[in-house]
């Protein structure tokens, strides 16, 4: 099967190429230099053409997910779709179906998408859905920031176990990488409490965050992970929380990468970006991170940006969930991972007119738009956190258009005029740019450059065409034609095969499930095994051998191979 | 004027999910236009000349509209769901979802109507002259704001949940209303003019009548003492004080 996409303006920012007028070749699902005269031909006439989309963080399956679809059934009515002769039904708006995931990504030209939470313990249930999530290729990281044997491992300063421990927990879980949120917070919340900053204890384990997020991050380079570790601060949601992120992001200088990578990759910044000591004198401190950023190389972020309307929180955040409810006197699911993590899922309405969200809305922006370097920031909406995933054109918009921002400011609460430094930013960032926001960095970030994210020979074939020409439009001025290209692909081409043409899904075929198979000697295995059998024994209310997702649960999988000993290539 | 005339062709065992029932739907249309107007009977997909007979006289906008329905429709729901302006006079019994999310308009019913009459309606009359089921003016699964505002009448009696999650307007039942008559009120008016049971928890705002016996109180109201509502003494209450609400809770002394 060969593919030819004759005559597009494609920005391929790896392989050197800005809105150059460039063919591309395909052929059994990969991009080649060359195909026969018998490939089929698709002629983007002058349209942009990029790599497929990629997200690297966002919640699309699993225990919270379907926390949220079970607590807001008012969510379901906001996107009901009936099947077609193709697709299945559609239903919901921040908590879709699992259908509707893989449509509406496709529909919007991205490929591939990484759930970034599971517990393993609940890693069965998430690879259930992924199984069903139609079309994209997906992975999920796995959390280890709150898990018993971490910080028992991290207490003993014992390295070799933990790297172990990691190792296992993503066999376990078939997980890609190491999802560390609000470190010691889920154990803490368990009794009703939180960390506050880096150094404070945890009771029971006397280990700090601090020394939970360096060790997780040795041990990502001795198993030199595709992915870095990724970090969901410590404070969250509390005002003058940049301070803690700053604290955080200095940690990646103890540790040096062992891929071309970053050491550390700080995620959802919208949200612990924060200046001010309470909710009176909140203010934005996006500019504070992004000098950060603009003078280091070891620590890439995601904007975790704000959408106007309906969104429904869900994180391995406990605490943080709780005086969410409190505050907004909202519904409130509260979960319990034992030995594991804490959960909470929470609805919230952002307003225009409330200042807080106004301020926040300015955050992610401010953040993308003040740091230099698009691959430092990735576009992200932390779906369904920060809003819904199919409102990434909004965003991309408001990166191209100052006009459209200023627009939007005039609309908003008046305080973000003072709290924030977006009215006086008037970068607008180009086709290029928004490239690598959402294909190459976000590639990059998590270690799948090598098939992801760009279009040079041997990557994916995975492609977008959008019903733009970029000599033909001012961005800055079209803003509305910008956003509604983005949402509605003319062609989305996935493994070499057209699933979205003009805007509609032409073909569903499964997608991928990305795990990392990191080995470690055996005999360190061995010896780590005999706490976890402790555990197990004492502790866990299940049996380990019921524990670990069996290969059935990932029908589709593609395995990473990464670890301490040398691989053997085959 | 336009007046729309409505009979069922054969008896309905099946449900139909006729929202387009309505003065805004039929408005400014032939009769023909109407007959083929889609309903769902099931599973299946039809048109409203096939399960009905339709008469229509006279044309008009949205306002002019007079829908007559005549027999039994206790299995037609989503009648005059989101309907502006104009009436709807039912002569029978009607099924779940009355009126839902109308903004304007009046519907009358001769008979009983289903669950979730007035359900999120935003304006306009309802009168139901028999029974309504559960959850009437509510707010559907989930919802955090149920009926918005306008005016539900109820002769007869309401089942469970009446006024559930509301946020404005004003549900008046003559006769009796099961449990939690108001529950989670927002800001809405609710005159029980029987009996009920454990009336308004959860209440943020609103207010909420009782002209009969209450079994059974919710302990999260705060006695304020007695004060007289149109000439009749009733003891107020105040609360949920457990969510520090600033609802109204009278029950007759
Ligand atoms: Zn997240």
């Amino acid at each position: 099967m060969e593919l030819l996409i004759k005559n597009g303006s494609v920005y391929d920012p790896v392989n050197g190429i800005k809105g150059d007028r460039t063919d591309i070749s395909i052929r059994d699902g990969k991009i080649v230099d060359k195909v026969s005269s018998s490939a089929s031909v698709i002629d983007a006439g002058g349209r942009v053409v990029m790599a497929g989309g990629v997200d690297a963080h966002s919640h699309i399956a699993g225990a919270k997910v379907n926390m949220g679809r079970i607590m807001r059934p008012e969510d379901t009515r906001l996107g009901i779709k009936p099947r077609t002769k193709i697709t299945r039904p559609c239903t919901g708006y921040t908590v879709p179906n699992v259908y509707a995931m893989g449509y509406r990504y496709a529909q919007m030209g991205y490929t591939t998408v990484f759930e970034a939470a599971q517990a393993i313990m609940k890693a069965r249930h998430t690879h259930e859905e992924l199984e069903e999530i139609p079309i994209i290729d997906k992975g999920a990281l796995t959390l280890f920031g709150s898990n018993w044997p971490t910080m028992d491992f991290v207490r003993e300063k014992n390295m070799d176990k933990l790297a172990a421990y990691v190792a296992w927990g993503l066999l376990a879980s078939r997980g890609f990488g190491i999802k560390c949120v609000n470190p010691g917070g889920g154990e803490m919340w368990g009794f009703g409490k939180n960390v506050t900053g880096l150094d404070d204890v945890v009771p029971n384990f006397e280990v700090t965050p601090r020394e939970i997020i360096v060790s997780l991050m040795k041990v990502n380079e001795t198993l030199k992970l595709p992915h870095s570790v990724h970090l969901h601060c410590n404070n969250l949601g509390k005002p003058g929380n940049y301070r803690t992120t700053l604290a955080s992001m200095e940690l990646a200088d103890q540790v040096r990468a062992r891929k071309d990578r970053q050491v550390l990759h700080v995620t959802h910044v919208t949200f612990n970006c924060w200046g001010g000591t309470n909710w009176g004198d909140f203010e934005s401190k996006a500019d504070e991170i992004a000098n950060y950023l603009n003078n280091c190389d070891n620590v890439t972020t995601d904007m975790g940006q704000l959408i106007f309307g309906s969104a429904t929180t869900m994180t391995a955040d406990g605490p943080v969930q709780y005086a969410n409810a409190k505050l907004l006197h909202a519904k409130w699911a509260n979960g319990d991972v034992e030995l594991e993590d804490a959960s909470g899922v929470v609805p919230i309405f952002y307003a225009k007119q409330v200042s807080i969200h106004a301020i926040m809305w300015a955050m992610g922006l401010e953040l993308a738009l003040l740091t230099k370097d698009p691959y430092k920031v990735l576009l992200t909406t932390d779906h369904p956190n920060g809003g819904p995933f199919v409102n990434y054109p909004e965003v991309i918009a408001l990166l191209m258009s100052n006009k459209k921002r200023q627009e939007e400011i005039k609309t908003l609460h008046a305080l973000v005029n003072d709290r924030t430094k977006i009215p006086g930013i008037t970068r607008e960032l180009d086709f290029n740019d928004i490239a690598v926001m959402t294909r190459v960095g976000t590639a990059k970030v998590l270690g799948l450059l090598d098939t992801k994210g760009h279009l040079g020979a041997g990557s994916d074939a995975d492609l977008s065409i959008y019903d733009i020409i970029p000599d033909q439009i001012d961005p800055s001025i079209e803003h509305a034609k910008i956003k509604s290209a983005f949402s509605s692909a003319a062609y989305t081409i996935k493994g070499g095969e057209i699933v979205v043409k003009d805007g509609e899904i032409t073909a569903t075929p499964a997608g991928r499930t990305y795990w990392v198979d990191a080995t470690v000697p055996e005999e360190q295995t061995e010896i780590m095994m005999k706490d976890i059998r402790h555990k197990f024994k004492n502790y866990y209310s299940m049996n380990l051998a019921n524990y670990a997702v069996q290969d059935e649960y990932v029908t589709h999988p593609e395995v990473i191979k990464a670890g301490a000993i040398p691989v053997e290539v085959s | 004027m336009q007046t729309v005339t409505i009979k069922p062709k054969s008896e309905l065992t099946i449900s139909v999910e006729a929202e387009n029932i309505s003065p805004d739907k039929f408005a400014g249309k032939s009769e023909k236009d109407i007959q083929s107007l889609e309903v769902w009977l099931g599973n299946h997909k039809t048109t409203l000349g096939d399960l009905f007979t339709i008469k229509v006289e006279g044309i008009g906008t949205a306002a002019d509209v007079k829908i007559v329905m005549e027999g039994n429709f206790s299995r037609v729901k989503r009648i005059g769901e989101g309907m502006t302006a104009g009436l709807i006079m039912i002569k029978g019994d009607v099924d779940m979802h009355l009126g839902a999310k109308m903004s304007g308009g009046k519907i009358t019913v001769a008979g009983n109507a289903d669950s979730w009459a007035g359900r999120e309606m935003k304006g306009g009359d309802i009168i139901i002259e028999g029974n309504a089921a559960y959850y009437l003016g509510s707010g559907y699964r989930g919802e955090s704001c149920g009926m918005r505002g306008g005016k539900i009448t109820v002769l007869g009696n309401t089942l469970d949940f009446a006024g559930e999650h509301m946020c404005g307007g004003e549900i008046y039942v003559n006769g009796n209303a099961g449990i939690l008559a108001g529950i989670s009120n927002n800001g809405g008016k609710i005159v029980i003019g029987g009996n009920t049971s454990r009336p308004g928890s959860e209440m943020s705002k609103g207010t909420i009548i009782i002209k009969g016996k209450v079994d059974e109180m919710m302990p999260v109201f705060k006695l304020e003492g007695t004060e007289a509502v149109d000439g009749v003494t009733y003891n107020k209450y105040t609360g949920d004080v457990i969510g520090n609400g600033k609802g109204l809770l009278y029950v007759l002394v």
